[in-house]
């Protein structure tokens, strides 16, 4: 089977082909901007390294965040146009399944961190098992001091993964039994190897059901206070 | 009628839309408004937008396909709004256009929603051809341009501060009438007189430049006033007068572009140009002065994917292509 995978949802952008379980083709790149710019350029270099046409492709992976929300809908954008051409199934990955999964050996309870800006991270515990990782709770937005303190809660040794460097530097300073390692970013090889299992079990859902998973409302501020409600004959 | 099938994205403001032209006829034209998700805001919320075009654009995209009855593989080219218009909102089309166009082999164009706007008349008036002075205003836009022929385009006038739709919609909810505020003041205008209160026009010094925001704080001081005196006219005649004195302000700076060019054709575009007593009173000012005037239909005025189609055709033919390095440009200029 032929995976395209896109990830565009954090400051590092890259693209990959996979075939079977061996990546053909990736590019990749770490920005906070421009990933409209350098999604398809991307895609063009990939299928002409791996001599793959367009249309030749089993399945198209893209991560869904949670992360940058811009970039989330320039991936997902990009996937549902490829898939769509190609008449082939969209697979959303969680960027926290994607960056503990890069990060899946040793015993300890890995943490996984997605910046997803505004003094906040998403942050999602894993265990390592054989081949990869599985969730170890649920994934949330949490400051830098509620992530401390979960932490210091939390008795097992802990991995912390993912983008920590976009906490302030004190965050995980002195927290007993606690390191942190790579990678820092999801990888689309990654996203590629979990759409691969979930393709494998037939979990492949309707378009219409891949949505960007943002983990926060948007910011709604509407600045008109000097008009009323309602006018003076409501 | 063999001409290339181009289909259209468009995805600057709050409306996700798709189109397919050939030859100048719309094949399909269809929409996913986002009215009501603004509406409990009270205007548009850029972030909720963006959202709302990523869940509607694949699905909205293939149904343009099939209203047009043909295949993706039939499309000659695909195009999308590059700008101007909200990042995040552009990013959606743009992105999903270029990639549907690099996966189908097809050629791109990123096309100026403004220019989308000016091609918007052809599609319902085969005979509509620059030289032509063309108003177009939205919530987004307000300016007057001089098209001395396609692709070559000077911008005579423009606002000096809030768009026209902006206007509509900030004495709209001043009013008590809800979101969007241009079709909520077309409604609570019926009866009125409009000659019920003079409202200022503003830049009377600058003949074909635009100005809103001095219009918002006299409706506001208006009715203070009146209402603290009690003598406050009835609400239809309130918005009656603000409708006329934003039409009269687009009518009046329009004929001065008219006047001021010497071109014998006046167009329009954008979501206010469906307002009906906009539409009156520049067929009065046009025929008064024996113009041609092109006003599309509404549909065809306000946003839409087939204005971006017929502007791409026009880039398509002069041999254009977009790169697919291109990004989004949210202050795209037209002349
Ligand atoms: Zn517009």
């Amino acid at each position: 089977m032929r995976f395209v995978a896109i990830e565009t949802a954090t400051a590092a952008s890259s693209v990959a082909l996979v075939e079977g379980s061996e990546v053909v083709a990736s590019a990749r790149r770490i920005d906070r901007r421009g990933h409209v710019g350098f999604l398809v350029p991307a895609l063009d270099f990939c299928f002409a390294q791996a001599g793959w046409a367009h249309a030749e492709i089993d399945v198209v992976a893209v991560d869904v965040g949670p992360g940058l929300f811009s970039g989330i809908r320039a991936g997902l954008a990009t996937a549902q146009a490829l898939a769509g051409a190609a008449g082939v199934p969209l697979i959303p990955v969680f960027s926290l399944d994607a960056v503990a999964l890069g990060a899946a050996t040793g015993h300890r309870r890995i943490w996984a961190v997605v910046d997803v800006r505004r003094g906040e991270v998403a942050a999602g515990p894993y265990r390592p098992v054989p081949g990869g990782v599985v969730r170890d709770g649920s994934s949330e937005l949490v400051t830098a001091a509620k992530l401390r303190a979960t932490l210091e809660s939390d008795a097992s040794d802990a991995l912390v993964v993912g983008d920590w460097k976009a906490l302030p530097v004190d965050t995980l300073v002195g927290l007993h039994g606690v390191k942190t390692g790579r990678p820092r970013y999801p990888a689309a090889a990654a996203v590629a190897d979990i759409a691969r299992g979930r393709a494998e079990k037939g979990e492949v859902p309707h378009p219409d059901e891949v949505r960007p998973r943002y983990m926060r409302e948007p910011d709604v501020t509407i600045n008109w206070a000097d008009y009323r409600e309602e006018g003076p004959w409501a | 009628m063999s001409g290339p099938i181009i289909l259209g994205l468009e995805t600057s403001c709050d409306e996700t839309a798709v189109g397919v032209v050939r030859d100048g006829v719309v094949l399909s034209n269809v929409l996913s408004s986002q009215v009501d998700e603004h509406a409990r805001f009270g205007g548009i919320v850029p972030e909720v937008a963006a959202r709302a075009h990523v869940e509607a654009i694949r699905s909205l995209t293939h149904r343009a396909l099939r209203d047009a009855g043909i295949h993706q593989l039939d499309v000659a080219a695909v195009a999308a709004t590059r700008g101007p218009g909200l990042a995040g909102a552009l990013m959606v089309g743009f992105a999903y256009g270029k990639a549907l166009a690099w996966a189908l082999d097809k050629p791109f164009l990123g096309v100026d929603h403004m220019e989308g706007h000016l091609f918007a008349p052809t599609l319902d008036h085969a005979g509509f051809e620059p030289p032509a002075v063309v108003l177009l205003a939205s919530g987004g836009h307000s300016q007057i341009v001089h098209a001395r022929a396609w692709g070559d385009y000077e911008t005579v006038g423009e606002t000096i501060d809030d768009a026209a739709g902006e206007a509509f919609d900030k004495v709209a909810r001043f009013l008590g009438l809800g979101f969007p505020g241009g079709p909520a003041i077309d409604r609570a205008s019926e009866g009125g007189n409009p000659a019920a209160v003079e409202f200022p026009r503003a830049l009377a010094d600058r003949p074909t430049d635009l100005s809103f925001s001095g219009l918002k704080t006299a409706v506001v001081t208006y009715i203070r006033q009146h209402h603290a005196a009690g003598d406050l006219p009835p609400l239809a005649d309130v918005a009656a007068a603000v409708q006329e004195a934003i039409v009269d302000v687009l009518v009046t700076k329009t004929m001065n572009a008219v006047a001021q060019t010497g071109v014998r054709t006046v167009a329009g575009g954008g979501g206010v140009l469906a307002n009906r007593r906009l539409r009156q009173r520049l067929e009065e000012a046009c025929a008064a002065r024996n113009l041609a005037l092109y006003l599309p239909a509404p549909v065809l005025c306000t946003d839409n994917g087939a204005m971006v189609a017929a502007a791409a055709a026009f880039r398509l033919e002069a041999g254009e292509r977009t790169e697919w390095d291109a990004e989004v440009e949210v202050s795209l200029r037209l002349g």
